[in-house]
């Protein structure tokens, strides 16, 4: 997955992390195409909480090797599937 | 104490009429995985979507428990005030849920310890299951989780009998649940006979009987009082080879999950009818609970079902036809190998 990951473009990112926290967080009655890109995932958007938060530090790592220590960082980039995917990009592309 | 609701989940669905019409049908094809049969209760059965949010992070052990807690407490037609805290929660099982247990172990080994789900651990514990049916009914009354390989249902029983009577509790939703897992069909394959037809024969009465895995969940209200909904009262629990009473039927738990059952022969012999309703539901060490909620349904419709399974090369005395009966007495019987024996005596 970590390989792949870096040659996917945003688009594609997106919709695997949908498809990711549907199946990581046991969101049976939703669909991928349901979760909005801009839409907030905590409290009054998609209603995920403080356990969801540490199940999405758990796929980051598992799928992208991407480790989130400070929780005030993962307040900013677990604000979205926007915030989220560009998170991933540029932490998963080859720098020179 | 008297049993004034029942919620089941198995193999061929959800709820006591679906267990009903099972009873009805009689045996049905297990399904088979590799020339192994099993009676697996399906991912759309544990489907719910009032009740999806509340236990959303559960897994299959934990949702068969919830729903049929659940739906034993919508079926006695109570209803409880928030916070109560005098409806107790008695939950047994044989395995735990040992999916869930297995699948965290092999994260650890496949991801390090500091990459494994919360959720995951969470659900492996054993008492995860109690939690989310307490959690569920806004309980605040004593909740526990017994693990028992030989007599779950009964010791259940036992000590909902005793929360009942020191007034601990006025109603105690007790049940079963036990999961199929690859590790278990493993273990199965190679300490069991399964049945090659998919038929478990209850009145083989064999040292080494034939079995057909099955999974699934059943819970009871008990009450310390008889309430509007009454299946029945649950009279005795005894550890004895001793009948209780003069029972109108004997129902006994033979199902080749318990190893040698020849031990039931010696209740074929006392002229009583004798029947067992494993076949409908699957070999299983809480497979008391299954064939307690079966007496249930008789003493209510007063109507004995048929043997699932018509072979008879026992020649016991049994029913092979559905019919109407006056039923006032039934003793259930479980022996676990040659020397432990459980009899409940329900009446009506």
């Amino acid at each position: 997955m970590m390989e792949e990951a870096k040659k996917m473009d945003l688009a594609d990112i997106r919709k695997l992390l949908k498809e990711l926290l549907i199946e990581s967080l046991s969101l049976e009655d939703i669909a991928p195409a349901d979760i909005a890109d801009d839409e907030i995932l905590f409290g009054e958007g998609l209603g995920l909480d403080s356990l969801d938060a540490v199940e999405i530090v758990v796929l980051l790592q598992r799928n992208f090797g991407l480790e989130v220590k400070d929780m005030k960082e993962g307040k900013e980039i677990f604000y979205s599937i926007d915030t989220l995917s560009k998170y991933v990009y540029e932490n998963t592309r080859d720098h020179p | 104490m008297f049993i004034s609701g029942i919620g089941i989940i198995f193999t061929r669905g959800r709820g006591i009429d679906c267990f009903e019409n099972a009873l009805t049908q009689g045996w049905i094809d297990p399904s088979w995985t590799d020339s192994f049969p099993a009676y697996r209760v399906t991912k759309e059965t544990l489907s719910d979507t009032n009740l999806s949010k509340k236990i959303r992070r559960a897994d299959k052990f934990s949702k068969m428990a919830a729903l049929s807690a659940f739906d034993a407490y919508k079926d006695s037609g109570m209803t409880l005030n928030n916070n109560d805290e005098k409806l107790g929660i008695i939950l047994s099982t044989a395995f735990g849920p040992h999916t869930t247990t297995f699948s965290f172990i092999d994260d650890i080994l496949d991801y390090g310890d500091a990459n494994v789900s919360p959720t995951k651990f969470s659900n492996s514990v054993h008492n995860a299951a109690a939690s989310y049916i307490s959690t569920m009914l806004d309980s605040r009354g004593p909740t526990i989780t017994l693990a028992d390989f030989s007599y779950p249902f009964q010791n259940a029983l036992l000590l909902a009998d005793s929360w009942l009577k020191e007034k601990r509790c006025n109603h105690v939703l007790c049940g079963c649940v036990d999961e199929l897992s690859t590790v278990m069909e493993y273990a199965c394959k190679i300490k069991l006979k399964a049945a090659e037809d998919g038929k478990i024969r209850p009145f083989m009465f064999s040292d080494f009987p034939v079995s057909v895995l099955g999974e699934g969940s059943v819970f009871f209200m008990l009450s310390e009082k008889r309430c509007k909904n009454n299946y029945a009262e649950v009279a005795e629990i005894s550890f004895s080879w001793e009948l209780k009473k003069n029972p109108d039927i004997i129902i006994i738990d033979a199902d080749g999950m318990a190893g040698d059952e020849t031990g039931y022969k010696n209740y074929s012999n006392k002229g009583l009818p004798i029947t067992g309703y494993s076949p409908v539901f699957g070999s299983m060490m809480i497979g008391s609970a299954f064939n307690f909620a079966a007496a249930c349904l008789i003493f209510k419709n007063q109507l004995v079902y048929r043997c699932p399974v018509s072979d008879n090369s026992s020649s016991v005395n049994s029913y092979f036809l559905t019919k109407e009966a006056n039923v006032n007495e039934i003793n259930c019987i479980r022996i676990c190998g040659s020397e432990k024996i459980s009899i409940i005596n329900i009446k009506k």
